[in-house]
Parts: structure tokens; C-alpha cells; sequence
């Protein structure tokens, strides 16, 4: 099959066949994707524009840097979709903060040039269940569910639900709800939920606050059994009351040895309003919680409104909204929190993040920088509210990954005239630790 | 003058053979001019624009491909494609075309260890599978030496082992050939070999399997069976006896959805374990040059393999119970053996001088069954990828 004669070789041009087909530099660069971002705009109350779900450059090394790849429009809703996830399967979901549409599976696909390209937005059935935050894929009694918080619950003043659905057909399997007002005293209750995370069978959620953010703060985590997907045990996780309210744990992270083989398995939780960071150890073995304990004061450290976890193979990242940083830790010390470097600089609202490797091989951290897309009174916007205006920037800043050093920022309100909501790697997780 | 016409046989008078020469002249003059005017048509005209690739849609979860910047995908490169990849006058004496050892019910392979050429001679590998061809590594042929697609859709054209196609008489045969100027003409402008290897890359890019039960499962659409999600589960699972975690370790090597090798730089050609060190075959140390690369064949799509068989790039494996027994108990050391297959035990604690995957036969059978999962009807049966010259017939 290698052998043709110089005969053959003769009569052919078969060296100019070498010159067509083949990539380019700039056509080399296009099959590199990780840079490119899902994206959840929604309009600025103030500003005309329409909420969308986008396909974003952020290679700052790229002329594309900003642009917009793909866009399509979100459903006739007063309330935008709020966070995305992609499924095992590689199936994008996201949760929606307008009852109309509190979940929903995003269509993605791929144009003749290879471009990604955003299809369409179908809302889900989720009987009844409203204003979806967090989503995670994982087994109960060998079966694989779509698990998804919703603050909102189904309506109720002290409400709130953990919906199960199954991963394939998206159809609603069971709505774990447990009302305070209903339960008996001192048995476990789920009120607001929104972070998520498991390990073995058992899983945990925070109790946030009220959608209408007024109604009611929780400063609890409640623990699931996924056996038999009741709630087993609350625990409580309130210090420093910094702003007069209960701590409202957000989001939430199963530290296990699955994520690094020396981690002592404990529940790390981020407060929203104490501005802590707690820890929750946990027996795997006796399936027993410990004494939950503060490991990071935002009073004392000049932080506030902690929120999301994330980590690579190496640290976890926290971002907290004021004074817009990212701080960082070696993950193997988990569940402690020892510090891996200075912090990252970012905007105000410091929220999620995406990893990804820029054209010229350097490694960067991506930072959206928004808390809650309200408006600012500055901007003569009635969707002001005080505390939470301050904490959006509208932007998602580019760092460096090892020096923090910021390359880039994309203003979107700026630009596209959007809040941005969310950002998550085009291509599935550009982390590996979110939950 | 077309070869055919050259192997008609004689049988007429001298005196009717000058008639019919005569004749003949006139005849041939009449096509001369007929040819020239023809040519002077088309080169009098701008080429057309062509129309992009109607309704095209290719799977988010396959990943990113790219497409040469001289070579988009167009319907016109489509339908020029197809027809050279089933013509056979891209052989030298008209009896092969790539069709022959590409057939489509067996998602372009041809059912034999290896590739047969020019007169029925065995050539050194099997034949690979075309479906996509847009994903998994971006060198082709089991060794990596064709650096595009459009350079490895010439290759078995000049080979003198297997189709015997100086491309100079190709392209003079394609001008005189009735339908194919106007084909080039409205995909690329002209008759070359640049472009006949353009639209066969095209045609093999546009072959797209992506709607198996395994992409119905993945878009949410069915269930695979007990038998088949646990086989998918031991598919994708590296294994660890520390956390019993039970693994086929399939995944390694072969990406989670377009179940190709990897993309990036070499990562899709590997050792695994077929030969020790003494029985090496050179592999992509022929194209690198490498020792280390000794005995590293591309890996490949395992869509469809239910019907790709004979397996590995000689064909060593009639069936996919062989290739199992191979990887569950069958590695064969060497230096260049990947490591992904020889830490691949479950059974044993970091193994470092592993023989196999060590799962128990229902294991063997759910993997065999997840395989399965993989063959894609509606790909196999496709009329558009299908032979243009039986839809003329019909």
C-alpha cells in the first residue's frame, strides 16, 4: 500500500495534493473551542434588549474576543433563565427564574463549518416547581437522576423543593418537599434550596432565601438520603450576621476523596449573608455529620457575599461578590481552607467561572461578575435594590491562571446591552468541581 | 477515447472498415469541435457560487471539526464526491473505484482482513471505516502518513498496488467523460487533481453516523437495555480495584461520543498490545520516524463496528468476541505499549505488568452488547451516500 513505483510517482502530482485540504493556522485555532462560552443575557430593565442564551469568544488572544458567536432569544418571559449545566450525555439544561419556564433543556448544534450553534429552548414539565437554581446528575438505588433545587418550591411562604426527574425523558420522578410549617419540630426541613452537591447516598442542600427576597432567609443545610430520597437531617450553619440576616447558605460543595484522594470527606458551604465559609465534617461510615465550623470570616477578611465553588485538578476557587475576588486553595487540604496563592481580582459581583487554555497555550481563569442582574439607581433603574446593585459589573474578566493578572474584559452591558447571568465552558464543564 | 471503445473487437470489411473510419473521422472531428466548443462554453462562463449544504446539522456532543478554508462544504462538491467515490475510472483499467473496498452496508469497509487491490493483491491493511471522518484524529490511513483528507483521497488512486490511476489520464478522462465538466464547473470552477481530491474529502466528510440507539439514548429519545447500559458504563470506566470500580477501559482511547481516538496532535494512534516487542509492526514510526512510535496504529471509530469486522488494522480479529478475549486477557508487552491498557486490571492493585482487563464474561457480553448499540441503520442504508450510477439505472 506505501509502495508506488517512481513510475507512478512520475505521472502524478501528488505533492500538489499536499497543498489543498490542508488547516491553516487561523483554521487550526478554530478546532480549539474551549474558549468559547455558553452565556445567559438577560435585558437590563432600563436598557431595550431581550433575554438570550449566546455562544461567546473569550480568548482574549483571538479578534473575536466579545463577539457574540451564536445567540437565540429566550421565551416571552418576564424572568430570565438563570444557570446552565450539561448532563453526562452531554445535554444542556438550564434552570429559570420565571415560573414559566423553571427549567429547560437547550438545543445545541454544530453548522457546516463546524461553528456551535444554539437551536432552540424547550421549558420542561416540572410540576409545579418554580424558580430552578442548581443542577446535578447523580444515583439513587443504582439509577441515575436529574436533580434540581428550586427556591421557589411550589409557592408557598416557607417553600421550596428538591425536584428528581429522570435523566432521559426529563419527566418528573418525585418533588422531595419538606415545609417547616408542616413537618414536627426538630425534624428536617428543606426551605429555599439552591446549592447541591453528594457523595456516597447522601446529598445536601442549602436553604437560601425567599425568591422575593423578602419573605424569608434560611441559615440551614438539610441532609437527603438518596436511598430512599427523604430528607434525613437539618443542620444549621449561622455565625456573624453582618447585614442583620440569617446567614442564607447558597451554594454548597461535598468535599470527598473522589475529587482528591487525601480530602477527609466534609460539607464546605458558602453563607451569602454571614459571608462565611463553613465546614461540616462527615463519617462515611457511620453516615454522621460533626459539628459544623467556620473556616473563613468574610467580617474578618474584608470579604463579602461568598458564593460559588470550583476547582481543577489542583485548587478550589471561591469567588465572593464584594469586593469582587476569587480566592484560592489547595484542594488536597480540603476540607481546610489553605490558602494556594493571591487572590484573583475581579469585578464586583464575582460569581462563576470557567478554565480554559487561550490560543497561545496560556491558562486562564474566566469570571462572570454579576450577583443578580437588577438595576442600578445610578442608571435611574427601578429595579434597584440597595446592597445587591452594587454587586454587578456586568462584565466577565480574563485572568491569568497563575498570576491572577487581568488580560481582558468583556462589558456586556456596555456592549450587547445585557446583564450576563452565567457563564459555563461551551464544550461541557470547564471545571470539575462544582458540585 | 475512452478505453472501452479501445477493447471493442473488430469484424467488419477492409472496404466497410475504411466506410466506418471515415465515418468515424467525421464523427470524431464533429466531437472535436463539439468538445472545444463546449470547453470555450464553460471557460467563457464565471464559475457559480455554490450552494452550501442544505438543512446540515452535525452533533454538538461530537465536537469541534474544521473545514478547510479552500474546501467548504457544498452541495455541488457533495454530488461530485459521491459520484468519483463510486466511478470506477478513478482506477487505471475502469474496474475499482473506492467504493470497492469502502462498500456502504458495512459502513464503508469491505468485510476483508485487509484491503484487496489491483488484481485481488493483499495489500497490508484492513480497510478503515469512513463515518466520521470530521472527528477523532486529523491524520488518516492506519499509520498517519496522509496529512489531510484530500491528500489520503488520492492515495489509492496512485498506488500502483491498488487502483493504478496516473491522474494526468484521470483528469483527461474526467474532461471527456459527458457529465463531469459540468459537475466540476459548478463546484470548483475546473477538472483537476486538486479538485478530485477535494470532493472526495467532501464526500467523506459529509458521512456522518450519528443515529445509532447510542446517539437516540444520547439525545434522550430511548433506554438502552440492562445488558447494554451496563456495557456503556463498563465502556466508559477506567478501573480501579482500590474504589471497585469495574471498567472496560474503553474510553481511554476511544472519546465518549464519536468513540474515535483523540484529536490533539498524536494522541489517536497507539500501541494495544497486539504483538510483543520483537513482532512490532512499525506503525506510525513509518510516518514520524520514532522508535517510541513503533507499533502505534490510528486508533479508530468504533461506530458501526458490529459491521466493520475483520478488526485491527491487519484484520488479526474475525469478531468482537476476539477483540475482547484480546484486550481481557491477550495484551502483549512492548516498550510502547500505551499505559492506559497496561494499567488496565480489574484485578489487580496497580498493576505493572498487566495481560488484560480481567472482566468475567457477562462483563465481556454487556460491553459486546453496548457495541452493538453503536450500528447505525439509517447511516448503512442512507440513498444520498449510496451509488448515483444504480440510482441512474433505476
Amino acid at each position: 500500500m506505501f509502495d508506488f513505483s517512481l513510475k507512478f510517482a512520475a505521472l502524478t502530482a501528488s505533492n500538489t495534493a499536499l497543498i489543498v485540504g490542508v488547516l491553516t493556522a487561523s483554521s487550526q485555532a478554530q478546532v480549539r473551542e474551549e474558549s468559547r462560552a455558553m452565556v445567559l443575557l438577560r435585558s437590563l430593565p432600563t436598557l431595550s434588549a431581550s433575554h438570550s442564551v449566546a455562544i461567546v469568544e473569550l480568548d482574549p488572544e483571538s479578534e473575536d474576543f466579545g463577539k457574540i458567536i451564536s445567540e437565540v432569544e429566550q421565551p416571552e418571559l418576564e424572568h430570565p433563565l438563570h444557570h446552565l449545566y450539561y448532563s453526562p450525555n452531554g445535554r444542556l439544561y438550564s434552570t429559570g427564574l420565571d415560573p414559566k419556564c423553571s427549567l429547560a433543556e437547550i438545543g445545541l448544534a454544530r453548522d457546516s463549518t463546524g461553528a456551535p450553534e444554539v437551536t432552540g429552548i424547550q421549558c420542561l414539565d416540572t410540576a409545579g416547581q418554580m424558580v430552578g437554581e442548581d443542577i446535578m446528575w447523580t444515583r439513587s438505588n443504582g439509577t441515575e437522576y436529574m436533580f434540581v433545587t428550586f427556591m421557589g418550591g411550589l409557592g408557598q411562604a416557607d417553600g421550596g423543593t428538591v425536584g428528581v426527574f429522570d435523566a432521559q425523558t426529563n419527566e418528573v420522578i418525585k418533588v422531595i418537599e419538606a415545609r417547616k410549617s408542616e413537618v414536627g419540630e426538630n425534624a428536617p426541613y428543606i426551605l429555599y434550596p439552591h446549592g447541591i452537591s453528594a457523595f456516597d447516598d447522601r446529598m445536601v442542600v442549602t436553604s437560601t432565601v425567599h425568591p422575593d427576597l423578602a419573605t424569608g432567609v434560611g441559615n440551614t443545610v438539610t441532609i437527603i438520603d438518596l436511598n430512599t430520597l427523604e430528607p434525613v437531617q437539618t443542620i444549621e450553619v449561622q455565625g456573624e450576621m453582618p447585614v442583620g440576616f440569617p446567614s442564607s447558605p447558597v451554594e454548597v460543595l461535598f468535599a470527598r476523596p473522589s475529587i482528591h484522594e487525601d480530602i477527609e470527606p466534609a460539607v464546605l458551604v458558602n453563607t451569602m449573608f454571614g459571608f462565611e465559609t463553613w465546614s461540616i465534617p462527615y463519617d462515611a461510615e457511620a453516615k454522621t455529620f460533626g459539628p459544623a465550623e467556620v473556616v473563613y470570616s468574610g467580617v474578618q477578611n474584608g470579604t463579602a457575599v461568598p458564593l460559588e465553588f470550583y476547582g481543577n485538578d489542583t485548587e478550589l476557587f471561591i469567588s465572593h461578590a464584594l469586593p469582587g475576588v476569587v480566592k484560592r486553595y489547595d484542594l488536597s487540604k480540603l476540607p481546610k481552607l489553605v490558602s494556594s496563592g493571591p487572590d484573583i481580582v475581579a469585578d464586583a459581583g464575582a460569581h462563576h467561572m470557567i478554565f480554559f487554555t487561550t490560543k497561545s497555550g496560556r491558562e486562564v481563569i474566566a469570571i462572570q461578575n454579576n450577583l443578580l442582574n437588577l438595576g442600578d439607581a445610578k442608571a435611574n433603574d427601578p429595579t434597584d435594590v440597595d446592597f445587591i446593585a452594587g454587586l454587578n459589573a456586568h462584565t466577565i474578566t480574563v485572568h491569568d491562571l497563575a498570576t491572577g493578572e487581568r488580560l481582558a474584559t468583556v462589558n456586556f452591558r456596555e456592549r450587547y446591552k445585557k446583564g450576563v447571568d452565567n457563564v459555563e465552558g461551551l464544550f461541557g464543564a470547564g471545571f470539575v468541581h462544582h458540585h | 477515447m475512452s478505453k472501452g471503445f479501445l477493447a471493442q473487437g473488430s469484424f467488419t470489411t477492409t472496404e466497410k472498415r475504411q466506410n466506418i473510419k471515415m465515418k468515424l473521422g467525421i464523427a470524431g472531428l464533429c466531437l472535436a469541435i463539439f468538445i472545444a466548443l463546449l470547453s470555450a462554453f464553460w471557460i467563457s462562463r464565471s464559475p457559480p457560487v455554490p450552494t452550501a449544504i442544505a438543512d446540515f446539522k452535525a452533533p454538538f456532543v461530537f465536537g469541534r471539526f474544521s473545514i478547510p478554508e479552500d474546501n467548504p462544504l457544498t452541495e455541488e462538491a457533495f454530488q461530485l464526491g459521491r459520484r468519483l467515490f463510486y466511478d470506477p475510472m478513478l482506477s487505471g483499467d475502469n474496474s475499482m473505484s473506492c467504493a470497492t473496498c469502502h462498500q456502504q452496508e458495512r459502513a464503508f469497509t469491505d468485510g476483508q482482513p485487509v484491503a484487496l487491490g489491483h488484481g485481488g493483491k493483499e495489500l497490508a491493511f484492513n480497510s478503515m471505516s469512513l463515518a466520521n471522518l470530521l472527528w477523532g484524529p486529523r491524520r488518516f490511513f492506519w499509520d498517519g502518513r496522509s496529512p489531510t483528507l484530500e491528500h489520503q483521497a488520492l492515495q489509492p488512486l496512485i498506488n500502483p498496488d491498488e487502483m493504478q490511476q496516473p491522474l494526468d489520464e484521470l483528469v483527461r478522462e474526467l474532461k471527456s467523460a459527458p457529465e463531469y465538466p459540468e459537475m466540476f464547473w459548478k463546484a470548483y470552477g475546473e477538472v483537476s487533481e486538486e479538485n478530485v481530491a477535494r470532493a472526495l474529502a467532501t464526500f467523506m466528510r459529509m458521512l456522518i453516523s450519528a443515529n445509532s440507539k447510542y446517539d437516540r439514548y444520547l439525545r434522550g429519545e430511548l433506554r438502552l437495555s440492562p445488558q447494554e447500559e451496563h456495557g456503556r458504563k463498563l465502556f466508559m470506566a477506567h478501573p480501579d480495584v482500590k474504589v471497585s470500580l469495574r471498567g472496560g477501559n474503553c474510553i481511554d482511547c476511544h472519546s465518549q461520543f464519536v468513540t474515535a481516538g483523540f484529536s490533539d496532535g498524536w494522541d489517536g494512534f497507539i500501541n494495544n498490545g497486539l504483538d510483543a516487542e520483537q513482532n512490532l509492526g512499525r506503525g506510525l514510526e513509518a510516518v514520524t520516524g520514532d522508535i517510541l512510535d513503533r507499533g502505534k496504529f490510528k486508533t479508530p471509530t468504533l461506530r458501526n463496528i458490529a459491521v466493520t469486522g475483520p478488526y485491527m488494522h491487519d484484520g488479526r480479529f474475525a469478531t468482537l468476541s476476539e477483540v475482547l478475549t484480546h484486550y481481557n486477557s491477550g495484551i502483549q508487552f512492548s516498550d510502547t505499549l500505551s499505559p492506559l491498557i497496561l494499567e488496565a486490571d480489574n484485578t489487580v492493585v496497580d498493576p505493572i505488568a498487566a495481560h488484560g482487563l480481567g472482566l468475567a464474561p457477562k462483563e465481556v457480553d454487556a460491553i459486546i452488547a453496548f457495541l452493538h448499540t453503536l450500528t447505525d441503520e439509517a447511516f448503512l442504508t442512507e440513498p444520498k451516500f449510496s451509488s448515483p450510477f444504480e440510482e441512474e439505472t433505476q
